[in-house]
């Protein structure tokens, strides 16, 4: 495929145009002291010069319509266009937090619907939306473990346990709820039921896990681990983020999980939005249910309305109710789907991972067991004899006009690639990335360090980024001409 | 509907066949039978078109909200944008791709978020800012947090009128260091700061201390120029309005170590509260503490100027347990919003705005206070375009509730909605002006609120 991408030396918004400074403005009981002096240094741009910019960046940047995006445990799937119309209605974008329940009794009946949806595909039906993404979840379900043991006076639970393969959200949302995490090896990219037993103790509040895993394999020995959790008294976490993989098939309430949070701007298909707004969803069994978030959506007959009476409750972490706009679009892409269409969401994305692994296999190695969920891992390792890495590789699919796959992780698999082609890729677009992975593969040293040269820039010098910090317009334009201090 | 799987009929067969597979199942073979589930029971399918009826009915079910008129603030705001940014969000290069890990591929993203730092710089007068978080509320937990990381400590002080959902969420963010808030009190009658208290518990076990600009009871604090020299090398978080810094000094000058705010007002409507925006700002100094995703200008092997994620080893993908914060998800497309209406409505046009809406809520507020029973301004600090409104003639929820039933939305109460909870510092609710807010709509306010409140003289 010959793919060119946009070239533009695009200026910065100062660049186009002179700030033209702040006039003095009248400010009704404000003291002098208090205003402001320095004019504002920024530019007004013409609603063309605005369009054109905005235009002309957007065509200097990959998204899902414009390339193959299998961006492991990413879930780059089509984001419906419908979802974007309805999420567009004025009853929504106009619809204050503040307004009273009666005014806003429709978006509490889809938030509700939502809920019970949600609450039944986890098999957790105690739900909250106050989420705003997947690491929120993790860190908000953590701080209600902590709740749950304080409560209990099992204060010596300090510890959380993950797998090696864990997302690097897990350990971090540990450390931020204040848990030690600790993390254990896998045997073969997978938890034994028998090793964690070794590791599990009276000082263990959590142990989290993400199935499928990292590694695009079902964690087989799942209700095996769920037991040894529970007979050592500690809350086994459901990261939701490989849930694609398994929707209709099984669900955490069934494996054992007591929580989970479900990133809905993956497995339902709301924009990632160039690194967000995500939408996330807390789900929990009864054991947690009651240190949920306040406020939920309590239905009474046929009306809605906000409940703050749950005196076990957390309270509240996050403005207002969450990400409502993202969240009646994960609502249409539930409609949409129903039950069958769900299942069937999963039974593709498996089946096209499986077919990819196959055919990148051969020009690959594949650590672990051949049959994997939704994603799967090949290693560059083998490339290094030529001298390239994975890095070369995966800029040298930006050529191609794909997106590459997640690379460097999980760091158990050395120059790891994480490919996952969800359900919302055809065959032909399987096998051209196929092609296109092969010709880079096999491309000279020469080539492949070179890459990428069919973008917009070639390739970028990090280093120099993290050693001159130039983080805003401020910076570069002291760096150009440099001012003499004070 | 399941047209968004291409053709599954023909060609998931052709799948299977490649892999030697008759039917799906096999692929399934790993999930153990005790652990499969059976039917759900969900909602749909819907064709495409029942689902656009199955979510309008639902939100036809909404008051609409053309014939009331708004005062609802605190924070939220329902302020008109040019179609123009809304028409930069619904570029899908930008909505559907992903966080910026290949910047060859996403140098759009990349220069917009750096334009945004540069904005949020320049308005904040601070030195970095990072690339957002999920909303202003989170983003004040995060500055706790980076607070700590600074200083040790047990306190963080924060002021009496802060509303009580930041007082909750700060609490939960709190609790991962065993940190505590410990209230500044404010002077009843001007709202002010008691700076004595200040003075002595900063010196007190303490690792951070806020101030809003404008608080949460609108307030103005006239002492922040001095607020520095108080506070020694504590910490200083100060949570800013982002339409407020088109018109006053910004907390930068005055030395504060943090500034954070919610960007929701800069072209994102409010959508019944999210997405949002979390902004972050801080002192170069201080950047490895910094939590979030960091832009910064580079180059190509040509010397062709270039952008790219930086200081990544702060992030939770890297530095795992260790890193600055567990956010990975955030609000880069709502950046875009932010900068587009930003560069579209200009400084001037803003700071005139900001301006006329002060003089509105001034006169919101002469107006309100005439009427027996309410107290506007609640308090004697300078304010902007959102008045304290004390209600002493009934209880707060009634007064507003007759409020709407006038057609105005009048306002957002003080008090914590949780069962127990000690009642606000004054029986109140926060009115909010817009740029729509026209003359016409103060008459129907106070007629409105005169009604209520000889309504309830009468009964």
């Amino acid at each position: 495929m010959t793919f060119r991408q946009a070239r533009y030396d695009e200026p910065l918004i100062w660049e186009i145009r002179e700030p033209a400074g702040t006039d003095p403005v009248e400010l009704e009981g404000v003291p002098a002291g208090l205003r402001r002096k320095a004019p504002l240094a920024w530019p007004e741009l013409s609603e063309l010069e605005l369009a054109r910019h905005f235009t002309r960046l957007s065509q200097m940047n990959f998204g899902i319509e414009t390339a193959f995006y299998p961006l492991g445990s990413c879930t780059m799937k089509y984001n419906p266009r419908v979802a974007e119309l309805l999420a567009r209605r004025d009853a929504l974008l106009g619809a204050h937090p503040a307004q009273p329940e009666e005014t806003v009794q429709g978006l509490l009946e889809l938030l509700y619907e939502l809920e019970g949806a949600l609450g039944k595909i986890t098999g957790l039906p105690h739900v909250s939306l106050q989420i705003a993404a997947g690491a929120h979840g993790e860190f908000i379900a953590l701080l209600m473990t902590r709740a749950y043991f304080e409560e209990r006076g099992e204060t010596e639970r300090t510890e959380v346990l993950l797998p090696d393969t864990a997302h690097g959200t897990n350990p971090a949302s540990a450390s931020m709820a204040g848990f030690t995490p600790r993390e254990l090896a896998t045997d073969r990219g997978l938890i034994r039921a028998r090793a964690l037993r070794e590791e599990l103790g009276p000082r263990t509040a959590a142990f989290m896990l993400t199935n499928p895993n990292t590694a695009g394999l079902f964690e087989e020995e799942i209700l095996e681990i769920a037991d040894e959790v529970h007979q050592a008294g500690a809350i086994l976490y459901y990261d939701g983020a490989n849930l694609n993989g398994i929707l209709g098939k099984t669900h955490p309430g069934k494996m054992g999980f007591d929580v989970a949070h479900l990133n809905l701007h993956k497995t339902f298909g709301t924009p990632h939005g160039g690194g967000g707004p995500g939408d996330g969803a807390l789900c929990a069994g009864e054991r947690l249910a009651p240190y949920l978030p306040v406020p939920r959506i309590k239905r009474e007959g046929d009306r809605f309305r906000w409940d703050y009476d749950f005196p076990r409750s957390i309270g509240k972490v996050k403005t207002a109710f969450g990400n409502v706009g993202l969240l009646v679009r994960a609502y249409v892409f539930l409609l949409a789907h129903g039950e069958s269409g769900l299942t069937a969401v999963t039974e593709r994305a498996v089946l096209n991972a499986n077919y990819l692994a196959r055919r990148l296999g051969e020009l690959l190695p594949r650590p672990f067991s051949p049959l994997v969920k939704h994603e799967f891992l090949l290693s560059g390792a083998p490339l290094k004899e030529r001298g390239v890495r994975t890095l070369d590789l995966a800029k040298r699919l930006l050529d191609e006009g794909v997106h590459a796959p997640t690379v460097y992780f999980p760091a158990l698999v050395e120059e790891a690639l994480m490919v996952e082609p969800p359900e919302t890729e055809s065959k032909r677009e399987l096998d051209l990335f196929f092609e296109a992975f092969r010709r880079s593969v096999q491309d000279t040293p020469e080539n492949l360090h070179a890459a990428p040269q069919n973008l917009s820039v070639g390739r970028v010098d990090e280093v120099k980024a993290a050693r001159e910090l130039l983080l805003s317009w401020k910076d570069l334009r002291r760096r150009s001409s440099p001012a003499p201090e004070g | 509907m399941v047209r968004w799987i291409p053709d599954p009929e023909r060609e998931n067969p052709q799948l299977l066949a490649a892999l030697g597979l008759t039917g799906t199942d096999e692929l399934f073979r790993d999930i153990p039978a005790a652990a499969r589930v059976g039917p759900l029971g969900l909602p749909g399918p819907l064709e495409e078109p029942e689902v656009i009826s199955a979510v309008d009915r639902l939100l036809e079910k909404n008051q609409p909200r053309k014939g009331l008129d708004s005062f609802l603030g605190s924070g939220l705001y329902d302020r008109p944008s040019p179609a123009v940014v809304d028409g930069i969000l619904q570029r899908s290069e930008f909505y559907t791709s992903y966080t910026q890990y290949q910047a060859e591929a996403s140098q759009g993203m990349l220069q917009a978020l750096f334009e945004f730092q540069s904005l949020w710089v320049e308005l904040t007068g601070m030195e970095v800012a990072n690339s957002s978080l999920y909303d202003g509320d989170t983003a004040l937990g995060e500055a706790l947090l980076m607070a700590r990381r600074l200083r040790e400590g047990r306190y963080f002080l924060v002021p009496q009128s802060l509303r009580w959902e930041r007082k909750s969420i700060l609490s939960n963010y709190a609790r991962g260091p065993g940190a505590r808030l410990k209230e500044i009190p404010q002077d009843s009658r001007t709202g002010r700061l008691d700076l004595g208290f200040l003075e002595r518990e900063a010196r007190n076990d303490c690792f951070g201390v806020l101030v809003e600009y404008p608080d949460s009871w609108g307030l103005l604090q006239e002492d922040l120029p001095r607020l520095r020299g108080i506070l020694g090398d504590v910490p200083w978080v100060v949570s800013a309005d982002p339409l407020a810094l088109t018109v006053l000094d910004p907390p930068g000058k005055w030395g504060a170590d943090l500034v954070v705010g919610e960007g929701q007002g800069f072209g994102i409507p409010p959508s019944y509260g999210g997405p949002l925006l979390g902004l972050m700002a801080a002192r170069r100094r201080d950047l490895r503490h910094l939590p979030g995703r960091l832009v910064g200008a580079t180059t190509d092997p040509t010397g062709r100027r270039a952008f790219t994620l930086t200081l990544q080893t702060r992030e939770q993908h890297i530095r795992r347990s260790k890193a600055t914060s567990n956010i990975c998800t955030n609000q880069a497309l709502m950046t875009l919003a932010f900068l587009g209406y930003a560069s579209a409505m200009g400084p001037r046009t803003l700071a005139r705005m900001a301006g006329a809406m002060t003089a509105r809520a001034h006169e919101l507020a002469r107006r309100l206070g005439t009427l027996p029973g309410l107290v506007a301004p609640r308090f004697s600090a300078p304010f902007l375009y959102e008045v304290p409104v004390e209600v002493s003639a009934l209880a707060v929820k009634d007064f507003l509730r007759g409020l709407l039933s006038r057609g105005i939305l009048g306002g957002v109460p003080l008090y914590d909605p949780r069962p127990g909870s000690p009642p606000p510092f004054f029986p109140g609710y926060m009115a909010a002006v817009g740029p729509a807010t026209s003359g016409r709509s103060l008459d129907r306010y106070a007629a409105a609120a005169q009604e209520v409140l000889q309504d309830r003289e009468g009964g």
